[in-house]
């Protein structure tokens, strides 16, 4: 049964040979010419010496969720809809020109809205109102991400691969805020509670990545897949935060519990149209599932929900100068599970120029 | 022999004279403006006012969600009930340059205003609870401006031109809640109920592929009259508090078609008052705000991206403000 292995290793190297035979190889380096370079003729890595920065900004509007059936559920109907503001930046540095590093981070704010509760009680004293708003705000910056991504040391023509590998680095908060609640009470016995808190944005642990990309040209259209796996490299603590109204004050404590992330699989599939050369349109299929990892409540392990989103993203790219690129995406969530399905803009500017 | 030299001397000298000057212009191009061109023109490139006889139609689309809020103390709060509101505002524009220094516009509003509310109410004692869902839409055509803009120092003479503004605002829009079925279910109003005029002085210098601009706004409310609820019987005066704006914009042509623009501007709303028995206070307001702006010109077409940031402010909304324009030189 162990003999088809050295067959396919035959067949890897003969496809390898075939593929780098078709790649040309050698040609004048000019870097006003790759800065330039369009989509459908750009390798997947940075050039040797060069530098590219990106600032971003994505904005969502979280009106629908999934539920565990991959049922559609409108969230502005019960009044919990929201927004979403991401700030996301990275920077990328080719060492030669299938060597690249890089370093990304993001920072978000995002406010969730729960639907207000009014609970009434009577009794021979009186009746009692209480109504009771609560808002969970996401609020900071995310972990730095530092990347290490490599590919065939061929010059691209109309193929190309490439592995990137990454961590996490918990350099983010990670552990929830104290809560801001207040009581108010206007009436005798009628009180309004407005419940405030505060999450960050980490992983609170170091969380592994790896990624593999292949894409491949014909003429003006680009097929580019991707592939993203991230699990945490171990066990988290974080704290959870009590609440207890004592003499009209509200008194806080707080618990620490455990806690493993989910893994994460994110899956890209595009499909690029080179319109002119500073002119690319794509539309992007992606998929994001979270599966594994655990909670602790009150000593027990609960498994995490599963989570899928599958979103549309129609999107294009201006090379507006040679140093600079506006990209957009918009995303259109068309299934999922357990997860919110936000429709959202992301609009981000490229600054790219060689520093070699 | 010294004759033919000399001779030769001279011929040279003529031909050097004749021919340089020749040289020199044919090395020059002669760029020729037809008015196809002058409609192409970017945001930077243009003048402030439309030439005469041209004619530019659009569309802006506005959106802004209701999530967040600068309060009293100026502190950026969230609505903290359960409520989620969008507002869109569709504008068609029409502009026309009556001379190469005056031009007139027109805007006009289609609102599309949406509001849920819900709430559960929960009672212990019987362990029942019941949910309020409360839905509001508002459709339908919003409030109508006019304005007109004059070039008082124009810019072909001077580096920094200086324009004059009037514009006026039509209450053209329902004021009143209508298709009232209770008090909470009804169609939202879409237009403000009260005019407005407004007069403003606008300054730019173009230094290419740059320009600079600033102004100064000054709004003059009237006095108006609406339902402040979909239960009033019937309308209550009110008055909003008058408003002034400056601003400051940088623009930079990233390309020859491509304008990224910086627009830092600031506004403040005097108190306002509503109802002349028991009056409620309309309370001040203000805000800056910071509104970074794509604008590509695609021959006559002229397509817009902005997002409008407020920065700072008090009672006023705190969320983004997204705008999209499309735009076409006839």
């Amino acid at each position: 049964m162990k003999r088809w292995w050295p067959n396919i290793h035959l067949i890897v190297l003969a496809m390898s040979a075939t593929l780098i035979k078709a790649q040309d190889t050698g040609q004048a380096r000019d870097k006003y010419v790759l800065l330039t370079t369009p989509y459908n003729e750009r390798q997947l890595t940075l050039y040797r010496g060069q530098l590219m920065v990106d600032a971003g900004y994505k904005f969502a509007v979280r009106s629908v969720s999934y539920d565990e059936n991959g049922s559609r559920q409108l969230l502005t109907n019960n009044g919990s809809g929201s927004v979403y503001h991401y700030y996301y930046t990275d920077i990328r540095y080719g060492i030669t020109d299938f060597v690249e590093i890089g370093a990304e981070t993001n920072y978000i704010r995002h406010g969730i809205r729960t639907q207000t509760e009014r609970y009434v009680s009577t009794s021979a004293a009186g009746t009692t109102d209480v109504t009771l708003n609560n808002i969970q705000e996401i609020r900071g910056m995310g972990d730095i991400l530092l990347l290490l991504s490599l590919r065939p040391p061929l010059k691209f023509k109309w193929f190309d691969l490439s592995l990137t590998g990454g961590i996490f680095l918990p350099s983010s908060k990670y552990k929830p805020e104290m809560p801001s609640n207040t009581v108010t009470s206007a009436v005798a016995n009628t009180f309004v509670i407005n419940s405030y808190s505060r999450y960050a944005n980490g992983y609170g642990v170091p969380v592994y990545l790896v990624s593999g990309a292949f894409k491949a040209v014909f003429r003006k259209f680009t097929f580019e897949t991707d592939f993203t796996f991230r699990t945490p490299l171990k066990e988290g603590t974080s704290i959870r935060w009590t609440s207890t109204l004592e003499n009209s004050k509200i008194a806080y404590t707080d618990k620490s519990y455990t806690y493993l992330a989910s893994n994460e699989y994110n899956l890209n599939a595009a499909l690029h149209y080179q319109v002119a050369g500073w002119l690319e349109v794509y539309l992007n299929g992606n998929g994001l599932k979270t599966k594994g990892g655990w909670t602790e409540y009150w000593g027990n392990k609960y498994a995490n929900r599963e989570t899928l989103l599958v979103n549309v993203e129609p999107s294009f790219e201006i090379q507006i100068s040679p140093r600079l690129r506006i990209c957009q995406v918009a995303g259109f969530p068309v299934s999922g599970k357990n997860s919110d399905a936000s429709f959202y803009m992301f609009t981000s500017i490229r600054f790219s120029d060689f520093l070699r | 022999m010294k004759m033919e030299t000399k001779s030769v001397h001279i011929k040279a000298l003529l031909a050097i004279c004749l021919g340089l000057p020749i040289t020199i212009l044919s090395g020059q191009t002669e760029k020729l403006i037809v008015p196809s061109d002058l409609k192409q023109q970017t945001v930077v490139t243009e003048p402030v006012t439309l030439r005469k006889g041209f004619l530019r139609a659009g569309i802006i689309i506005n959106y802004r969600v209701a999530d967040k809020y600068f309060d009293n103390d100026r502190n950026k709060q969230y609505y903290l009930n359960s409520q989620w509101g969008t507002k869109a505002a569709y504008n068609l524009t029409l502009q026309y340059g009556f001379t190469d220094r005056f031009e007139a516009d027109l805007v006009t509003d289609y609102m599309r205003n949406k509001v849920s509310t819900t709430s559960v109410e929960i009672v212990p004692g019987t362990n029942s609870s019941v949910t309020s869902v409360t839905k509001q839409l508002g459709t339908g055509l919003g409030d109508t401006h006019l304005g007109a803009k004059y070039q008082i120092v124009p810019e072909k003479q001077y580096r920094i031109s200086l324009t004059g503004l009037i514009d006026v605002s039509l209450p053209t829009g329902e004021k009143n809640p209508t298709n009232i079925r209770s008090a909470t279910k009804y169609d939202l109003p879409v237009g403000n109920g009260a005019g407005a005029v407004a007069g403003e002085i606008f300054a730019r210098t173009t230094v290419y592929p740059y320009s600079f601009s600033t102004y100064i706004k000054y709004y003059y409310n009237f006095e108006g009259s609406k339902k402040l609820a979909a239960t009033d019987l019937a309308e209550t005066r009110f008055r909003f508090g008058n408003r002034i704006e400056a601003g400051l914009s940088a623009y930079i042509h990233l390309n020859e078609w491509i304008v990224f623009a910086n627009d830092f501007s600031f506004y403040h709303e005097a108190e306002g008052w509503a109802g002349r028995i028991n009056s409620i206070t309309i309370p001040e307001s203000w805000a800056a705000v910071y509104a970074p702006d794509l604008v590509f010109q695609v021959r006559r077409v002229r397509v817009g991206e902005s997002i409008s940031i407020p920065l700072i402010g008090r009672n006023v909304p705190a969320d983004p403000l997204f705008i999209i324009s499309l735009q076409y030189v006839f």
